[in-house]
Parts: C-alpha cells; sequence; structure tokens
C-alpha cells in the first residue's frame, strides 16, 4: 500500500504557512521556548467562530485548510489528528475559573474546548465534514499513530485523508514542564543550544497533510513508517534503520539527506551522536528542531519539512549543500530519547 | 443604586467580555435586540455562559430551565430579571 502526500500546512514558530517563501527567512528565537507564529486568521475562519477557538484550536484549523486549499480538495474523507497535549490554554482556564469559583461554576466554553478532540471536531465543523473523524493521543507517537490510522484507511479504499499534528505550549506547561527538567533553565541565543547542560527548548506547532493513494501530484511518499518505544541499545535503532532500507531495497547510500531529531539535550542526544558515528558518518544531517523546537508531535514538523524539500526540489540558502535531485530522505526523531520515530520519505 | 440604563450598559461589556465579542462595543447591542439567533447571533454554548454570569456576577442562580427564552431574549429582559431577583435593587 502507497501512501502518498498530496499537499501540506503547517504553522510553527517559522513562516512556514507561507508556500511559496517555504522558510527562506529563518526566524531565529532565543530562550527556552519558541513560539508559533500565528497568521491572520479571519482568512480561514469565519470571525464568529474564531471568538472561541484557543490558539491550538486556530493554529490546527489554519494549517488543515491551508493544507486543503494546496491540495485542491474541498472535503476529505476523513480527518485524523494526532496530539499529545490537546488542548491545554483552555484546560488552564476552566481549571483555574473552577478553583476560583470554588468548584461551584464551570466556564462552559473553555471545558467544551478543552478536550483532545476539539481541533479535529472544529475542522469537520467548519467543512461540515461527517466522515471518519479521530483523534490519537500516545505522546511522542500521536502523530505517528494518526498516520497508521490514514493508511489503514488508505487501504480500506478511502482517499484524501487530512491528517495532523498539534501541540501547544502554554505559559502554564511550560513552567510545569521546566520543573521536571524538560527544558533548558537558562536564557539563550536562537535555536538549540549545545551547552552540554540539561533540558531542551519547547515547541509548538500544527501540521496537515493530505494523504492520497494517487502519487500523480503529489508532493513526496511515505514509503516507511517505524516507531521504536524506549530502545535498549543505540544499536537497536542502528538495526532497524538498516532493516527498513533494506525493505525498500534501499541502502544508505541512496539516502540523500537525514532528519533528526536532535534537541540540544546531552542525555536525549546520545542517540544522535552515536548515528552519526555509525550509520549517519558520510551523511548530510539536519536537526530539524532548531527551527520548531522540541514537542511530541514535532515529527509533523519534519515530515513538512521533508515534504517540501522533495516536493519543491530545492532548499532554502542557508540550508545545507544536499545533492539535487533529491530521491529519499530519512526523519529520524525521538522525543525525549523514549519515544522514536523512522520515516523514509522518497520522491513520487 | 444602579439605574437601569447603568445595568444594561454593564450587562454589555459583561456580555462581550465573557462571550469574547472582539469586534462588537456596547453600542452595537440593542437594549431590546434579540440575544440569539438574530441580533448577536448567539446558541446554545453562549446561554450556558449567560446563564455562568448571572450566577458569577449577579448571584442569581435560573431556577427554571423554561424561563431562559424569555430571560436571555434580550440585554433589557435580562436586566429586569436581574433586578427582580437581585437583593440590591435597581432604580427605573
Amino acid at each position: 500500500m502507497k501512501v502518498y502526500i498530496r499537499s501540506a500546512g503547517n504553522i510553527s514558530p517559522q513562516h512556514s504557512l507561507d508556500k511559496e517563501l517555504f522558510l527562506g527567512h529563518r526566524i531565529a528565537q532565543g530562550g527556552s521556548r519558541m513560539t508559533a507564529l500565528e497568521p491572520d486568521y479571519t482568512h480561514f475562519v469565519d470571525a464568529k467562530m474564531i471568538r472561541r477557538m484557543s490558539r491550538i484550536v486556530k493554529m490546527g484549523v489554519a494549517a488543515a485548510m491551508e493544507c486543503l486549499r494546496a491540495g485542491g480538495i474541498q472535503m476529505p474523507e476523513a480527518i485524523i489528528t494526532g496530539t499529545a497535549y490537546g488542548c491545554l490554554e483552555d484546560t488552564g482556564i476552566f481549571l483555574r475559573r473552577m478553583i476560583d469559583n470554588k468548584e461551584e461554576l464551570l466556564s462552559p466554553t473553555a471545558f467544551i474546548q478543552s478536550t483532545h478532540n476539539t481541533v479535529g471536531a472544529q475542522i469537520a465543523l467548519l467543512l461540515k465534514c461527517h466522515g471518519y473523524n479521530n483523534t490519537i493521543v500516545h505522546r511522542g507517537f500521536s502523530f505517528e499513530n494518526a498516520l497508521m490510522d490514514a493508511r489503514l484507511l488508505l487501504q480500506e479504499g478511502a482517499d484524501n485523508i487530512l491528517t495532523g499534528a498539534v501541540d501547544e505550549i502554554t505559559a502554564d506547561s511550560h513552567a510545569i514542564l521546566s520543573r521536571f527538567g524538560i527544558y533548558k533553565k537558562e536564557m539563550h541565543g536562537p535555536g538549540i543550544p549545545e551547552d552540554q547542560k540539561k533540558g531542551t527548548v519547547a515547541g509548538e506547532g500544527a501540521s496537515f497533510f493530505l494523504l492520497t493513494h494517487q502519487a500523480q501530484g503529489a508532493l513526496a511518499e511515505i514509503r516507511h513508517l517505524e516507531t521504536i518505544y524506549k530502545p535498549k541499545h543505540f544499536g537497536d535503532v542502528e538495526n532497524r534503520i538498516q532493516q527498513l532500507l533494506l525493505e525498500s531495497s534501499l541502502t544508505i547510500d541512496d539516502v540523500d539527506l537525514v532528519i533528526t531529531g536532535h534537541n540540544g539535550d546531552p542525555a536525549h542526544d546520545e542517540i544522535d551522536i552515536y548515528l552519526s558515528d555509525t550509520i549517519f558518518r558520510n551523511k548530510t544531517t539536519f536537526p530539524f528542531k532548531q527551527l520548531s523546537g522540541e514537542y511530541p508531535t514535532a515529527s509533523g514538523f519534519a515530515l513538512w519539512l521533508t515534504s517540501g524539500l522533495i516536493g519543491g526540489q530545492k532548499a532554502p540558502e542557508w540550508f545545507p549543500a544536499i545533492p539535487l535531485p533529491l530521491k529519499h530522505i530519512l526523519i529520524c526523531n525521538h522525543d525525549l530519547n523514549a519515544h522514536h520515530a523512522l520515516y523514509l520519505i522518497s520522491a513520487c | 443604586m444602579q439605574t437601569m440604563n447603568e445595568l444594561m450598559d454593564q450587562l454589555k461589556r459583561q456580555i462581550i467580555e465573557r462571550l469574547n465579542l472582539k469586534d462588537h462595543t456596547p453600542k452595537d447591542i440593542g437594549d431590546d435586540a434579540p440575544l440569539f439567533v438574530e441580533g448577536l447571533g448567539l446558541d446554545s454554548i453562549d446561554a450556558l455562559e449567560l446563564i455562568v454570569l448571572l450566577q458569577q456576577e449577579y448571584n442569581i442562580k435560573l431556577s427554571r430551565a423554561e424561563d431562559g427564552p424569555k430571560v436571555f431574549h434580550s440585554v433589557r429582559t435580562m436586566a429586569e430579571y436581574i433586578t427582580e431577583h437581585s437583593p440590591e435593587k435597581t432604580t427605573a
């Protein structure tokens, strides 16, 4: 079963919604948190509906609408959303009001909109899409499992599956996760600091893809997708990469570029160092989280970047030198070194 | 003591803030204009927010659900309901 990406839409800490720009102007955000650059949402959603939407809902809806517009499809057959954190902003609002009101009064709108499936639901409401609608919540594998769900639907004969990854970082969640030591404590310059100190840089974003079994006009093919949870040894990941390539009748020499999930936390990046010394030795690699920051569905950004590179057969001027035409890109991401995901993306 | 006009103006500001009607000012909301469907075009989720607003801001619980359409018909009907049921009486 072949799965192709017909089109993509993305909102991130970069100007990624502008397809023509395609990261031409790289945005360098400092600190321990990268914030998504948001467009004027009235271009995507009726002003009356925007008033109830939190940031993540607006980001998800706008990315989905841009994806549909780029794909020339008005009505997808299904909508599948992957998110780990869900709608944190609304969750924080209704919990805070419950406390303020001594647990006697709920804030209805924030409560209703706080559930993880709000983004997928709002997209369906806007489109009046009565098809399959599912939200997958599975930490660092949320997006990968959404893609697997989409693949199963495509196998059953459906087409044009709108599949996305959305996660936001709020002031509250950043403060809480910082207490767990997930994010760096010191303020930093742009990108992912290599300071050998604990923690990474928080990120957020929304990515949507229109998946199809038709190769014609598609940006790229998702040739292989594999997940590995907490590998015992770094060699396990290396072996899985070798196996994945073998199953596609390829070797590492056929891979033009490796997009890695290196996140600047020395505790998490040992795997990247190991792979760069072994299987990725002599390969051009690009750590994508310097653009997006770290979040559980960040592989959505990596897939957007990859499909843009392969689909457009060009890279921004500042990007590492890569051979053209691009045939195969390997995404080797991990969320906090627990959830590892491998994608083999090929030109159509 | 608050007059009816002052109460209605206060209600308009609270409705705009509570329902996040960013494009509206109190002047845009007529005293007798319908709040639901026509006029502001509010819906059932907004009705829940208005019930919470009454309870939170005026300490008034809507005792009978069937009174909702009448009470929330317009800013004036809301203000009249608040006046009738509030321990703090307003002047005409």
